[in-house]
């Protein structure tokens, strides 16, 4: 590297024309704001992403009987037909230094009817104390309240509620396959009626109190389907999964333990989409970047090419020469470095606290399954943070290169005769 | 067909004339047997239908159904009339006992007595099974439809396993709403009496299969008095349908089969 009086010869090329480096160092600081910001928006997007699609409903961690998935079955409760201890395995779960919550869970499928309307439903039944901590659905209330336990109260999406014409108060026919074989089926009252925001989830799913759904499937208070947890940082739920599987297992419980990685794979996948397409993102930017710094780096050069004859003239070597351009180059991508942070971190943290709404622009929309906010969230992209840095520098050394090279070769009699 | 010309002469010769004429009058379900050289294979089917069918029946019936989880048997009674109307009322067990499915057209209404409410079968829920048997609700209604939606052939005509038996091979019209892919059917030529159906989903892959057996006159009509709906994805289970009683040919009407009808089990011996 340059050292000692290249770097001040470098330095003070800068302010020869100084509108020109400042245009230059703007365009890399630019640069390194998209680069950072638009990374940040995409984690935004992913870390979105993963919080809904996995606290809607599925929670970052699930405990079924081995068999259960992907089938689903309403026979395959956790402990097989003799079920297990719910209360001690959720709060075993809970235990888990990840994890912060965890709610038994039964499924059933079946039928929602009022008058002559009826609607397909999937009934979820929950432990409505327990589930207010491990998912959001519960929260998602529009009107009415949560279904109480051991009532035969349901709470209902909006677009069953639409389907059915009925509003809290309201009284339902419930039917349900039960695992015995017969048509388990009763009168509830609508307790509320949730929207989350999914279609699917508003379309189709009923929550009931888990009481209420074992009794109308037969199915005995010993008998779950499922425990769900919250893990605060969904990135640690498949290493509390590991631990809670053998865990589990070892109390002899044939069970396993999965993690939103798991259940959703999609999700994972696109979040090393993103990862990935940071370094494209950086070649696209800062190779668009080097074509201006070589273009000024060209210009300064040219311009200069008596004093570089005068200096070749007076001994100066060629690799001097080449040392004072790179340390002018290096010095540019300084400038447009501290330009480009002082633009940038302020933006992001503002970006990451209080996030442009875009709403007025468009809706919300559902992506792999998840909803998504028109929220411009950003996270912080460490990596691209460093990343940029380094990819800033190396384009203005890359394109200092050729122009450093052509002074360096400069003759120096020829030259400085104007031939 | 030569049978039922020989008995007939048997019984001029023996008995009355009247007995001659009523032999006749009787025969004339198993006339088209006589005549299939010139039927076609969609008439054979609808033929086959009817005769199982009447134009009305009564018919007290007992279900098994053996699924990897449970076993549980059913008694119950069904009306019907035509393709479009049918009643079914379980009897059995206790715990079911009243429950009751009404087909009208294209509509399937339950009955709870346990919430003394009916509700309406939604679409969707057309292919899901009917009271955890084998059959599904889409069973119950588009059955009566197989001459509509299907395109009939006959794949095999000849003798299997020492009888004579017509193979057919229903293949769903190209505008058709049906659930099969294609259906196989076995009947037997002399007395038109099914021997299996095998139902294939959309990919050509055996989906079900229903097998007939126990012949006996029932009602005045020779009927298959079993049935035995075998999933091929679940082997090992299976709905077994056994008729107990069987009248064809009663009394109803259409306004018999009513909402409350469905719902008021008195009088609807």
């Amino acid at each position: 590297m340059p050292g000692g009086p290249w770097w001040r010869i470098g330095w003070r090329n800068l302010g020869r024309n100084r509108r020109r480096s400042l245009i230059a160092a703007s365009m890399l600081a630019v640069g390194y704001f998209s680069c950072v910001a638009l990374m940040g928006w995409a984690d935004g997007l992913v870390a979105e992403m993963i919080g809904n699609g996995t606290g809607i409903l599925t929670g970052q961690l699930q405990i079924h009987a081995s068999d259960y998935l992907p089938d689903r079955s309403v026979y395959e409760t956790i402990g097989g037909r003799d079920g297990t201890n719910v209360r001690q395995l959720v709060e075993q779960v809970a235990a888990d230094p990840d994890v912060d919550a965890a709610a038994p869970r039964v499924y059933g499928g079946g039928l929602i009817s009022s008058g002559s309307a009826t609607a397909a439903a999937m009934f979820l039944g929950v432990d409505p104390d327990l589930e207010l901590h491990v998912s959001r659905i519960m929260n998602a209330l529009v009107s009415g309240e949560h279904p109480a336990a051991g009532a035969n109260e349901v709470l209902v999406g909006t677009e069953i509620a639409r389907t059915l014409g009925v509003s809290p108060g309201d009284e339902v026919v419930v039917v349900a396959p039960a695992i015995d074989g017969s048509l388990g089926n009763d009168l509830f009252v609508v307790s509320g009626v949730f929207e989350s925001g999914l279609a699917e989830l508003d379309r189709s799913f009923a929550l009931l109190p888990i009481d209420a759904l074992q009794a109308l499937m037969v199915l005995p208070p010993s008998r779950v389907h499922e425990i769900a947890a919250f893990v605060r940082d969904p990135w640690q739920a498949p290493a509390a999964a590991a631990r809670l599987d053998s865990l589990i297992r070892a109390r002899g419980l044939d069970v396993a333990a999965e993690s939103w990685t798991t259940i959703r794979p999609e999700m994972v996948e696109y979040a090393q989409l993103t990862q990935s397409f940071q370094w494209v993102l950086l070649l696209i930017v800062f190779g668009m970047a080097i074509f201006g710094v070589a273009n000024t780096m060209l210009m300064a050069t040219f311009e200069r090419r008596y004093e570089f004859a005068v200096l070749k003239a007076l001994g100066t070597t060629p690799s001097g020469i080449v040392g004072s351009v790179l340390s002018e180059a290096l010095a540019l991508g300084a400038i447009g470095l501290v330009g480009g942070a002082a633009v940038t971190f302020p933006i992001m943290v503002w970006w990451h606290l209080a996030p442009p709404d875009m709403s007025w622009l468009f809706g919300d929309f559902t992506m792999l399954g998840a909803l998504i906010r028109p929220v411009l969230r950003v996270e912080y992209p460490w990596t691209m943070t460093v990343g940029a840095a380094v990819a800033l520098f190396l384009t203005t050394v890359l394109a200092a290169l050729y122009p450093a090279l052509r002074s360096a070769r400069i003759p120096p009699a020829d030259t400085l005769a104007g031939r | 067909m030569g049978f039922v010309l020989s008995v007939s002469l048997r019984l001029i010769a023996g008995r009355s004339f009247v007995a001659w004429v009523m032999l006749t009058v009787m025969s004339l379900p198993f006339l088209p047997t006589r005549l299939h050289a010139q039927r076609t294979a969609s008439e054979i089917v609808d033929e086959v239908d009817r005769l199982l069918r009447g134009r009305s029946s009564r018919a007290t019936v007992q279900m098994d159904i053996l699924t990897e989880h449970w076993t549980r048997s059913m008694g119950m009674r069904i009306w019907s009339l035509g393709t479009e109307y049918s009643l079914i009322r379980i009897l059995s067990p206790r715990k079911d006992a009243g429950m009751a499915t009404l087909k009208s057209g294209e509509e399937i209404w339950n009955y709870l007595p346990r919430v003394d409410r009916t509700i309406k079968l939604p679409a969707s829920l057309m292919g899901a099974a009917w009271m955890g048997s084998h059959f599904t609700n889409d069973d119950l209604v588009k059955e009566s439809r197989i001459i509509e939606d299907y395109d009939i052939e006959i794949g095999y005509e000849g003798r299997r396993e020492g009888v004579e038996v017509w193979e057919f091979i229903l293949t769903p019209k190209p505008d058709a709403a049906v659930v099969w892919g294609r259906i196989e059917e076995q009947v037997r030529q002399d007395d038109l009496m099914p021997v299996w159906v095998r139902y294939y989903d959309d990919r050509g892959d055996l989906a079900r299969t229903m097998v007939f057996s126990e012949f006996q006159v029932m009602g005045g009509r020779l009927v298959p008095a079993h049935m035995v709906v075998e999933p091929a994805d679940k082997p090992g289970e299976s709905t077994t349908i056994i008729y107990r009683d069987l009248e064809f040919d009663i009394d109803l009407e259409p306004s018999y089969f009513s909402l409350r009808r469905l719902r008021d089990d008195r009088g609807s011996e």
